[in-house]
């Protein structure tokens, strides 16, 4: 009795379930985007409920960036209380596949929803990748680039005829345009975040991939060989800016762009994703001076810059699995966001979807245009489970490579320290 | 109340027995829920963390028994040995600091009248309503290095501004001193109901004697305030044992290697490493030290207090 009852009622919801599909289908989304692209991005999701009304609703939330973003990811995917979709940093995407976060998104999905590998660079769709299996469709590139202040640069004789910032390639030229600058009244010639590993870890890979430096090797060693020395050249670099008092020592990090915004330091290093500050600042008129930003420059060898991508992923969600209309509707946001992100390059960042970065608005919108050159120089973290954002890596940054920084290590020592205490954690 | 009634009530016979069946039904009944809640929220989980600390094995899901490895490698591993002593080092810039200084507090406060009373208790309490990323947000900004407002200050003092939370030596007593402004709140509540309970005849009776204001509180008020010295004293080794998010907020980014306590420790190794089994480890030697401690230093003080 009880089982056929049971059967009925189970064939009426299957019966019903098309009908409730065709109604709308509630794509729960989590991101950690709580700084000024995470305005954007509100933008960016009003637009698609509007134009899929009565067909698929976002309802989105936004969480604590790093490690409790991922930790509360990792907790919900395991008792299938997870999101639909999330956004994810790729160079986190190894710890994530390992910790049985993330489910595989399928070649048939992909091309269902009108998504493929070759609508992306190459280097950035398998980074979206474990194993050859797909866990991520990528959004963006993302990387860290220099804020300058074009008054006090020109004024200091730094602005060339194309009225870009010019005469910064190399470590000595660089620390003789910051001394310049500092002479020419500026409180600090650069201003950094340099109180947290992780924006000192940007500028360091950056430095370590224009010696074509290797942080980890294919042999899984942390800094073997020459990797240590060119290591340690790339750290004693801003060492010697606050050494000299050209950086500011051990600085927060709202506290470093106000040096910035404040007009105290003409130059600052900091991710694309301060750009909707300045623009916002800038558009009020509360900036006091015109801006712009640039690739890093080249202190060695060749052009290089730490990058990321913000991608999107689908939380695996162990016995509380999803419809597969549902799982068709969160692969459509994913293709619509990649379509419209033009819209997110206001955010900073640079489409990961060629066809967006391809196109002509791109290469006209500013700052981007200027740095795009970045998406092709781009060094990623290490792919490994050590590494990525809020890993092992990074707490290393801050227990090694912050200190030496600041003066408080020497460069030499504290890159042995990092190499030991990274390859004592590998099992 | 009607387990007591019924108890008087039964005839002879039945209350030669040592328990009535009436009465054990109802004492069930009423501690059940309580008994249910404890062993389903406390009990098995503890179980479990102490299970889980013999594998080795992820955050989440099964893992593989290894005995007692993870325990060998807590004992050869550095970091365990850092985050004890850090633990041990706030504990002892907090635990008693944060009671004297109640006490001196509330003694004061309970000499005040009226609203002024009032107020000037409700200045003091109310840090301790705050939640803990606010004490973090404000006090951060007061140390800024670059535009805190206590920089100036600090600059008189040392030459130049200084990174606080940024230098190892003043790391911890500043976040100690956080700790204490932010919680004493609690505890100047707890010695204040003490100091009410003391008759103020007992104080009369002194003041007609003609003894010292000093003299009084060494005599009357700090033995008598003594069980509750106690019980804050307790409630402070323990909190302070599990010392987490101050620490963890103010030394992100940082070197955290050096700054960790315990439970950042079990964080690290089960959340950001996804080592379950590790963490649990941790855990449940936290776990040992916390009750060694605090049964220890409740029966010292206790047996001191009964002299």
């Amino acid at each position: 009795m009880m089982k056929s009852f049971l059967k009925m009622a189970l064939l009426s919801t299957a019966l019903l379930m098309p009908a409730v599909a065709q109604a709308q289908e509630v794509v729960t989304w989590w991101d950690f985007l709580g700084g000024g692209d995470g305005v954007r991005m509100k933008a960016l999701l009003e637009k698609f409920n509007a134009e899929h009304a009565g067909k698929i609703e976002i309802q989105a939330t936004t969480l604590e960036w790093g490690t409790p973003f991922y930790t509360k990811v990792q907790t919900s995917a395991a008792i299938g209380e997870g999101p639909d979709v999330m956004t994810y940093h790729l160079s986190r995407l190894p710890l994530g596949v390992s910790s049985g976060a993330l489910s595989e998104i399928t070649t048939d999905e992909l091309t269902a929803a009108g998504l493929s590998g070759a609508d992306f660079a190459e280097s950035n769709w398998k980074a979206a990748q474990v194993d050859g299996k797909q866990y991520a469709v990528p959004f963006d590139i993302h990387s860290v680039v220099l804020y300058y202040n074009k008054d006090k640069l020109a004024a200091a004789g730094l602005i060339g005829d194309n009225g870009l910032p010019t005469g910064l390639d190399g470590v000595d030229n660089f620390k003789a345009a910051l001394q310049k600058l500092k002479d020419g009244g500026s409180e600090y010639g650069i201003s950094i975040h340099s109180a947290a590993g992780d924006s000192q870890w940007r500028i360091f890979y950056s430095l370590l991939g224009q010696q074509d430096g290797q942080f980890l090797d294919a042999d899984g060693n942390f800094l073997s060989g020459d990797n240590l020395d060119k290591a340690v050249k790339a750290t004693s670099v801003v060492a010697d800016w606050v050494k000299d008092g050209l950086a500011p020592a051990a600085t927060e990090y709202p506290a470093s762009i106000a040096l910035f915004t404040g007009g105290k330091a003409p130059l600052h290093i900091n991710g694309v994703w301060e750009v909707p500050t300045m623009t916002d600042l800038s558009a009020k008129g509360e900036l006091g001076f015109e801006w712009g930003a640039i690739a890093l420059p080249t202190f060695f060898d060749h052009p290089a810059t730490w990058a990321d991508s913000h991608a999107f992923a689908i939380p695996n969600r162990v016995g509380n699995e999803v419809s597969a209309e549902k799982r068709a509707a969160v692969l459509q946001v994913i293709a619509w966001m990649n379509k419209n992100s033009l819209a997110w390059a206001d955010a900073g960042h640079i489409p990961a979807y060629s066809p967006v970065r391809d196109s002509e608005e791109f290469k006209t919108k500013q700052p981007n245009a200027t740095y795009s050159i970045l998406a092709d120089t781009a060094v990623f973290d290490p792919s490994s489970v050590l590494a990525g954002v809020a890993s092992p890596v990074y707490d290393a940054a801050g227990n090694y490579l912050m200190p030496a920084v600041n003066g408080e290590i020497d460069p030499q020592s504290a890159m042995e320290q990092m190499r030991d205490d990274l390859q004592g954690q590998v099992e | 109340m009607s387990a007591a009634a019924t108890a008087t009530d039964v005839p002879l016979p039945a209350r030669k027995k040592r328990f009535n069946r009436n009465e054990v039904l109802a004492a069930l009944i009423f501690v059940l829920p309580f008994v249910v809640v404890y062993a389903v929220l406390f009990i098995y989980p503890t179980l479990q963390m102490i299970w889980l600390s013999f594998h080795k094995a992820p955050l989440i899901g099964p893992g593989t028994f290894i005995g007692f490895d993870n325990y060998v490698k807590l004992f050869k591993d550095k970091l365990f040995g850092v985050a004890f002593w850090n633990t041990v080092y706030f504990v002892l810039l907090t635990v008693v600091p944060a009671t004297l200084t109640a006490l001196a507090i509330a003694v004061g406060v309970n000499r005040l009248k009226g609203w002024m009373q009032s107020l000037i208790l409700a200045c003091f309490f109310i840090p301790y309503i705050l939640p803990v990323s606010v004490v973090f947000r404000v006090w951060g900004w007061m140390f800024d290095s670059q535009f805190g407002i206590l920089q100036p200050l600090i600059a008189l003092v040392a030459g130049d501004n200084v990174p606080v939370f940024r230098t190892l030596p003043l790391f911890m007593p500043t976040v100690a001193f956080i700790t204490v402004w932010w919680t004493i709140g609690f505890n100047i509540l707890l010695f204040i109901a003490g100091l009410r309970n003391i008759s103020p005849e007992i104080y009369e009776a002194a003041a007609l004697d003609g003894t010292s204001k000093w003299r009084q509180f060494t005599r009357i008020t700090w033995p008598l305030i003594w069980p509750v010295t106690v019980l804050v004293l307790t409630i402070q080794l323990i909190a302070q044992f599990k010392i987490f998010d101050q620490v963890y907020l103010f030394g992100n980014g940082g070197r955290s290697d050096a700054t960790m306590g315990l439970v950042q420790l079990i964080y690290r190794s089960a959340f950001q490493k996804n080592n379950g089994g590790y963490g649990a480890t941790v855990a449940v030697v936290l776990f040992l030290i916390i009750v060694v401690f605090s049964v220890l230093q409740f029966q010292m003080l206790r047996a001191r207090g009964e002299k």
